[in-house]
């Protein structure tokens, strides 16, 4: 383990060292390696001017309620603090930047340097009441325009019965509404030019190809996007909120739920960020399932793309076929972890059972039926001419934009960017398989797609590995904090026995940290930031979700295009809801 | 109804009066059938479920003109070839020549439209695309 | 046939369309289901055939509004328009060498004209709305139609030429020689064409075009308003059918079967083929099917127009 002392200021970027060399930054240890440093508040601007040319992707902003946390050696002193994570595409890793905040305290802005920081500091805003000075419109994002104080602060109750029941009266219904009108002057929007008069049009919360309750206000001069301003937080169920309520283990089905067509896959940056904290080692065979159901899952995410991205440009039969796959694949992940879309099947140090008996024999028809009826689906769909008139160069945007946005997965790579975490920064046993990084390089609608269903195929490859080579052992590390722990020996001897019944009864106790993880999800990267505190809840859980920045870039790369183009976009963006409200 | 065409003529009446009456029948079945039922909400045009800023009559691009324009200038022009079409074969190769050189008339103002771009709507890329 | 009979047969023959058009909701869920891996409704009766009844009887119970908002005279009138424009152009189809209600000699100038009375009813229904959706179904609609209307026309006149008569009798009586689809195979590619793009069915149902527009033009129209926007395009549907099979396949010719039998199933074959079509086929963008009708369509027909007529002489003269 590092120490602070060990991290040295000779180790320390450049950007973080003003003209005399002295640091600007003081160190943080934190569980995951990964180099953070607290910064002034003043000095932010300028140390992220100098880090950007080396981590040019801001991949996450959000902030901490520092007021109650106990254990926070060595960090300065802060009511709040404020995090930045920047990522860098090369073998640099990443770099997290805090600032500590005495309330009322405020941060410069950084949406000069990043037009994503724009919704993140919206974000921090709304949750923490952090003022980001110099930004456009520092206005409510996630919670409803009336909502009054900061949800996530410690103050603000997590449990409905510590609060008066909720109740929507005809009078509150009314002003909700009204509150929601949209006002194209808040957006510097002109009602009319000199030629045209311009409509303007609520595509959502309540709308067909919205994949869920997510409204773009349009301005329209005919049917061609003048301008757009995407509207969240119509599906915000405070998820982080629940984090810091739920033991460490019981919250793992609400992860489930934030991504809710990658099931598992969203159980696997949170249980590796508390393996990380707890310094726990995951058996070969665990990780080696959880690659299999992840990758399975990541088909099942990239299918329902396919068919309804199909489906958004006018063609109505793909979707069922691959519905119909869908159904087959939610056989085989039922007879392994009993659930279907939502299994909450990891554990903290492993997975909740071993394989049934037979379970190759499922998985192997799967993935040998796959491919033809991917060939199938091809022809159908993806060599249509219409659909091709409808998606190629459509919503194009390139590699530097698409950094500078924060885009991850699938949308960055179908911009020529051969990137992908997996291969990148191997997590979880990804170094022992054998895949390739699938990219294209218009990236627009069509080039999306191409990249998701060339993924289907290498994430096949990918299990037919797991298949063929998992290996023998336990399902589950012997850890004491490993979870629930193994019950074999508690009949022995009693240690293990009230072990056992605490950590089953309260949950583990997670030593004091903070650790980070993230994984190449179905979507994009989706990473969860924990903050332990040394006791059986997290004291704070960030959940970094790719479909957040995603949303953020609709009105750039539809401006000028027409409304059945804006809405191949945001087929071919492939994003739920709840994974951008949280 | 002693003249010999109305006779002819007198399924089609009963047939269109059938057809009026069927689409009163349907009207006025569902307005006496139909239920009655009332909120805040129903008497409000759809709009995705939230209010509806600005109005929808409003000034629109002149594409939309220039449409209709063409539709009438073609649809015009149409008439005649029906006219020749009808009598194609006793008019001959004398009519055929005729109607050709008025089919190329029509065909360059086709070009000319093409060419002064009228025929493209709305074919726009996206704006302020930066460069990698 | 006597008059009388006609009169008779003109009722039969309403009641068939109307029948025609709700067994064919169901039907069409149906085939629709058999292709893509899923039954349809298939609960009520026999193969769920009562389904229809079922809707029926939904939709008459439905509350029949008018929004306060609208051009409530014109919102009322504009589903009742395309019922009707649609019921009327089957007076002029010639079901068999007897069923008919309407010998005109300008039966198919009658048909186009049924035809074009539909844009009307959906450009009103959109811009009465008053509703911003409507309004662009309303828009698309005007500007599709309108366009397809041009040379929907043009595509026909090949076979006019050929016959020298718009007499729907006429015509299938000219093809006892053969079927007009094979000399008129691009008059009937176009016309196919555009008569899905004025029935306005996926791929070219721009302007309802669900996932753009929710509804589109009947954004606002609910219960029997709105069937009879269906009834209409259904209707539409069989009576496209029945020209294709009366221009281009012989109306009611045929060997062994009775005419009338021949038309039926001329007729319903072309209407699995359109239920089919909307299976398979994505819809293109409103500038994009814009551009398709004015630079490759009207080029075709005028090109149609003037082969046939050069081959037509030349043959004649040889």
């Amino acid at each position: 383990m590092q120490t602070a002392a060990a991290i040295k200021n000779n180790e320390m970027p450049d950007a973080l060292l003003n003209q005399s060399g002295e640091a600007l930054g003081v160190a943080q240890v934190t569980a995951d390696h990964t180099p953070t440093y607290w910064v002034a508040a003043k000095d932010l601007h300028q140390v992220m001017r100098g880090l950007k040319p080396q981590f040019p992707m801001l991949y996450d902003l959000f902030g901490i309620d520092e007021r109650h946390r106990t254990q926070r050696p060595g960090q300065p002193a802060a009511d709040f603090s404020v995090v930045y994570h920047l990522l860098s595409f090369t073998d640099k890793g990443d770099i997290r930047i805090k600032v500590a905040l005495i309330e009322p305290g405020s941060v410069p802005t950084l949406v000069d340097l990043w037009p994503a920081a724009n919704w993140y500091e919206r974000e921090a805003w709304d949750m923490f009441g952090i003022i980001f000075d110099g930004h456009p419109n520092l206005r409510r994002i996630l919670l409803p325009p009336l909502w009054e104080g900061h949800a996530l602060r410690k103050e603000h109750p997590a449990r409905a019965t510590e609060m008066e029941p909720f109740a929507m009266s005809e009078e509150l219904l009314d002003a909700e509404q009204e509150a929601l009108l949209f006002k194209p002057e808040e957006w510097g929007m002109a009602r009319e030019s000199d030629e045209t008069e311009f409509m303007f049009l609520n595509l959502g919360p309540n709308h067909p190809s919205v994949h869920g309750v997510f409204r773009i206000a349009l301005q329209l001069d005919g049917e061609v996007v003048v301008d757009a301003v995407p509207d969240i937080g119509y599906h915000h169920r405070g998820a982080e909120k629940m984090g810091e309520r739920q033991t460490w283990h019981s919250y793992i089905p609400y992860t489930d739920r934030i991504d809710y067509l990658g099931g598992v896959m969203n159980n696997l940056p949170y249980v590796m960020a508390i393996e990380q904290m707890a310094g726990i080692e995951v058996p070969d065979r665990a990780k080696v399932i959880r690659i299999m159901l992840s990758e399975l899952f990541r088909i099942s995410s990239h299918l329902v793309f396919y068919g309804t991205f199909a489906q958004d440009v006018g063609q109505m039969s793909p979707v069922f076929y691959m519905f119909a796959d869908r159904e087959r694949l939610f056989g085989i992940i039922e007879a392994i972890t009993g659930g279907r879309m939502h299994p909450a099947w990891f554990r903290i140090g492993g997975v909740a059972q071993d394989l049934p008996v037979g379970w190759d024999r499922m998985v192997r028809e799967f993935i040998d039926a796959m491919p033809a009826r991917l060939d199938h689906y091809d022809k159908m769909a993806m060599q249509n001419s219409i659909l091709k008139q409808r998606t190629v160069g459509i919503g194009k945007y390139n590699t530097r934009e698409a950094i500078e946005w924060g885009v991850t997965g699938p949308g960055l790579r179908a911009t020529g960017m051969e990137w992908d975490l997996r291969k990148a920064r191997p997590y979880g046993g990804y170094d022992q398989f054998d895949f390739e990084v699938p990219t294209a390089q218009g990236g627009d609608c069509y080039d999306r797609a191409v990249v998701r269903i060339e993924e289907i195929r290498q994430s096949l490859k990918i299990i037919r590995q797991c298949v063929d080579n998992m290996p023998e052992g336990p399902y589950k590390s012997e850890h004491r904090l490993t979870t629930p722990p193994p019950k074999d020996r508690t009949l022995q001897d009693i240690e293990t026995l009230i072990h056992h019944f605490l950590n089953v009864s309260w949950g583990p106790v997670i030593p004091a940290g903070e650790s980070a993880c993230m994984v190449e999800a179905t979507k994009g990267l989706n990473s969860y930031h924990l903050v332990s505190d040394g006791g059986t809840t997290s004291y704070r859980t960030r959940i970094r979700t790719p479909s957040f920045p995603h949303l953020q870039m609709i009105p750039l790369i539809s401006r000028g295009l027409m409304i059945p183009d804006l809405i191949a976009i945001i087929a071919s963006i492939d994003f739920v809801m709840a994974d951008v409200d949280r | 109804m002693s003249n010999p065409e109305s006779a002819e003529l007198l399924p089609f009446i009963v047939y269109f009066c059938a057809v009026v009456l069927l689409v009163a029948t349907m009207l006025i079945l569902s307005w006496l059938l139909g239920q009655r039922r009332q909120n805040k909400s129903t008497n409000m045009p759809f709009e995705s479920g939230v209010l509806s800023v600005g109005s929808s009559q409003i000034r629109l691009s002149v594409e939309f003109y220039l449409i209709a324009i063409f539709f009438v200038i073609f649809d015009l022009e149409t008439v005649f070839i029906f006219a020749w079409a009808i009598a194609f074969f006793e008019l001959g190769w004398y009519g055929f020549f005729a109607i050709l050189v008025f089919i190329l008339v029509l065909t360059v103002a086709l070009i000319y439209e093409w060419r002064s771009g009228a025929l493209d709507w709305g074919v726009k890329t996206r704006t302020g695309i930066g460069e990698s | 046939m006597s008059v009388g009979a006609t009169i008779v047969f003109s009722l039969v023959l309403l009641l068939a369309i109307v029948g025609g058009a709700a067994v064919l909701t169901w039907f069409e869920r149906r085939l629709l289901g058999i292709w893509q891996d899923r039954y349809g409704p298939n609960r009520l009766g026999p193969f769920g055939i009562l389904q229809v009844l079922a809707d029926m009887l939904k939709l008459l119970t439905k509350h029949d509004w008018v929004p306060p908002f609208s051009d409530k005279v014109v919102f009322i009138f504009a589903p009742t328009a395309i019922v009707v424009a649609m019921m009327l152009g089957f007076a002029v189809v010639p079901f068999s060498p007897e069923l008919y209600i309407l010998d005109i000699n300008i039966g198919l100038l009658f048909f186009l004209g049924m035809t074009s009375l539909a844009v009307y009813s959906v450009l009103l229904g959109g811009l009465a709305s008053n509703n911003k959706y409507a309004l662009l179904g309303g828009l698309r609609s005007a500007a599709q139609m309108v366009s397809y209307e041009v040379f929907m026309g043009l595509s026909l006149m090949g076979v006019v030429m050929l016959t020298g008569s718009f007499s729907l009798r006429d015509i299938v009586e000219a093809q006892r020689d053969g079927w007009y689809c094979i000399p008129q195979a691009l008059g009937l590619y176009v016309f196919i064409i555009a008569g899905i793009a004025e029935s306005h069915r996926l791929p070219f149902d721009l302007p309802e075009a669900e996932h753009e527009l929710t509804a589109g033009f009947h954004t606002e129209y609910g219960g029997m308003k709105f069937t009879m926007f269906m009834l209409g395009e259904y209707c539409g549907l069989i009576l496209l059918s029945c020209m294709i099979t009366t221009l281009f396949f012989g109306g009611w010719l045929g060997p062994v079967l009775p005419p009338i039998v021949w038309f039926c199933l001329k007729t319903f074959f072309f209407i699995c083929f359109f239920i089919l079509l909307r299976a398979a086929i994505p819809r293109p963008r409103y500038d994009q099917l814009m551009s398709l009708g004015w630079k490759v369509m009207l080029p075709l027909t005028l090109i149609n127009l003037v082969a046939t007529g050069a081959i037509a002489l030349w043959m004649q003269g040889a």
